[in-house]
């Protein structure tokens, strides 16, 4: 990261489109492990994956198996201790606005208004003050939010601060959104809300998405294609593509329900989910 | 249609109990909420009431003891209308207007410029671990020598000057302000600068549109408890061969045992303490509108 930030320059952004011809993966996981604690603790352990241009992958498993780690490493908060991260098939050298996360914890600045938060990440990618608003503005209007613009981050409810977020995310234009646990705290009417908001930014923005979640229901109904990661040390399990969904994505979640294959994909993933909790307790 | 289903069973039901469904529901009676309703609720008008009910409280006591002390010794403990009556007197006859200025400049200059060195030390150590294992080490332990022990060394050094008293005013509070400031920076949560770097921050901006930004309010309210702490440094610093202000008014009073000076001096002091504080209060008000911010 430079002194002065914003290193995703047009010499960058030339060699990402470069990758993209060449079909290289927005991400791709090669063989990573990540230790803690000088590696008395191994978070994940020799793992490899591709996440695939525009799509929604989920990363699912029990607690403590690694998911947030992965998503980190990703993002380029962390770096792993074997194996790298590339994106568009260059090493990730640190965080970077190509690469957006929304946090499980409230990250809005409490300093700033809704709309200011938005456009603070828009400001720093260099766009003029007009922009700067027409951005923020479009994005919380994709959200939900616009009638809060000016209101302090502290006055909103839960789900409207992540929404907060995810607007702020979206609005720097990333080409990969990392969502960590996005709706966690969230009540599960408001979780399904949200969902359902999540489906109308994958239609109007076509963004490659990597979501973490803990919520089997949540994974089926927003991924194309799941990552299960066993617990402790992180593994992946089973690496599934939501094939019964024919590439569909479903504006209204009750719709998913009625899908020939989704009981199946639901059950399967519940007994996995058993299989690792009772694993680590035996 | 929902809503009209409703009104007709609540009619209906009205109708049984022979009650009028007329208008609203009467107004809810709230439980008294006393005075000492465990994290009960107080209004603007009852803070107020209550802060002048503890100063009068406190007056009360003070002319009590006046009045309680025997009366050969009574005139060493002047009654709080006597020492008011003094302050007015130093004020209308004495100068003491000119004595309470200088030593608020002394206070606000040597404050003003800890501030200046202290901020940019906090948010350095704050921000790069390693300065802050370079620096922290000495400054942790700095804080430990009673500053009032450098009098001494700063007459030597400076002689009976203005420089002498406000760097010992300068030294009495700095290194706290360091430390305290040092937390308030470390207390800016970890994901608000994470989230800052994925959006393509660099670290200059996260140090002045984040982390300072964010820390600024209790950064503020550091500098409001530690300029309380250089008030009490006041008289040390001006105890010595000073000719003016509230301390050397005070030390002059005790050489002639004028008691209620040195009770009007510390008075004063008490008062432009609470100013002082009002001052960063309203300060915080309006640099800060999201601190009090709320539905
Ligand atoms: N900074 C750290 N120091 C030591 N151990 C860590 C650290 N961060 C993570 N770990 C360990 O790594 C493992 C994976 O943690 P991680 O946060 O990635 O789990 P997770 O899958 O996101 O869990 P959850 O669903 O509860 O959020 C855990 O065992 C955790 O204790
Ligand atoms: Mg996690």
């Amino acid at each position: 990261m430079g002194l002065f930030g914003n290193n995703f320059n047009a010499a960058h952004h030339a060699a990402l489109e470069a990758a993209q011809k060449e079909g290289k993966f927005p991400l791709s996981v090669n063989r990573v492990s990540k230790e803690y604690l000088n590696g008395e603790r191994v978070a994940v352990d020799d793992m490899s994956f591709d996440i695939k241009e525009h799509e929604v992958t989920a990363m699912i498993g029990p607690s403590g198996c690694g998911k947030t780690t992965v998503l980190r490493l990703m993002a380029g908060l962390e770096y792993p201790t074997r194996g790298n991260v590339e994106s568009f098939g260059m090493p990730i050298k640190g965080p970077g606005p190509e690469r957006g996360l929304v946090f499980q914890a409230y990250t809005s600045f409490p300093w700033l208004t809704v709309i200011e938060n938005v456009q603070h990440g828009v400001a720093i990618q260099g766009y003029s003050k007009a922009e700067q608003r027409d951005r923020a503005e479009h994005y919380l209007k994709l959200v939900h939010l616009i009638d809060f613009a000016n209101a302090y981050p502290d006055e909103l409810s839960g789900g409207m601060k992540q929404r907060v977020a995810i607007a702020r995310a979206l609005a720097q234009d990333p080409q990969i959104l990392l969502l960590d646990e996005p709706f966690g705290a969230l009540d599960a009417q408001v979780t399904w809300e949200m969902e359902e908001m999540v489906v109308e930014i994958c239609e109007t923005t076509n963004k490659t998405i990597v979501l973490v979640t803990h919520d089997i229901q949540e994974a089926v109904y927003l991924a194309d294609r799941i990552i299960f990661f066993t617990s402790q040390p992180g593994r992946i399990k089973e690496d599934m593509a939501m094939e019964f969904k024919d590439g569909q994505r479903f504006k209204r979640k009750e719709d998913l329900l009625s899908e020939p294959g989704y009981v199946e994909m639901e059950k399967r993933l519940y007994t996995m989910m058993r299989e690792e909790i009772q694993g680590r307790i035996s | 249609m929902n809503e009209n289903a409703q009104t007709a069973t609540g009619m209906a039901s009205a109708a049984d109990n022979g009650s009028a469904p007329i208008g609203q529901a009467p107004l809810f009676k709230q439980p008294r909420d006393g005075f000492f309703e465990l994290r009960g609720t107080v209004s603007r008008t009852q803070t107020i009431i209550l802060g002048f009910l503890g100063v009068i409280a406190l007056f009360l006591v003070w002319e009590l003891a006046h009045y309680l002390t025997p009366e050969q010794q009574r005139k060493f403990v002047p009654s709080a209308t006597q020492v008011t009556g003094k302050v007015i007197q130093l004020f209308a006859e004495k100068g003491f207007l000119g004595d309470v200025a200088k030593s608020v400049y002394r206070i606000y200059l040597s404050f003003f410029i800890a501030c200046l060195v202290a901020i940019p030390i906090g948010i350095l150590m704050g921000s790069f671990i390693k300065m802050r294992a370079l620096i922290n080490p000495t400054v942790g332990g700095l804080r430990y020598l009673p500053a009032a022990s450098f009098v001494p060394l700063l007459l030597v050094y400076f002689g009976p000057t203005d420089f002498a008293k406000m760097a010992l005013l300068f030294l009495g509070c700095v290194f706290f302000l360091i430390a305290l400031i040092l937390d308030n920076i470390e207390a800016v949560p970890r994901a608000l600068i994470e989230s800052a770097q994925t959006m393509g921050a660099g670290r200059i901006h996260i140090i002045f549109r984040v982390t300072f930004r964010s820390a600024a309010p209790q950064i503020l309210d550091s500098m409001r408890n530690m300029i309380a702490v250089s008030w009490t440094y006041l008289v040390i610093a001006e105890i010595v061969a000073a000719t003016d202000g509230i301390g050397a008014v005070m030390m002059r009073g005790a050489r002639f045992l004028h008691v209620d000076v040195i009770m009007g001096g510390i008075l004063t002091i008490g008062v432009l303490g609470v100013l002082t504080d009002i001052t960063f209060r309203v300060a915080a008000h309006f640099l800060f509108p999201h601190t009090h911010a709320r539905r």
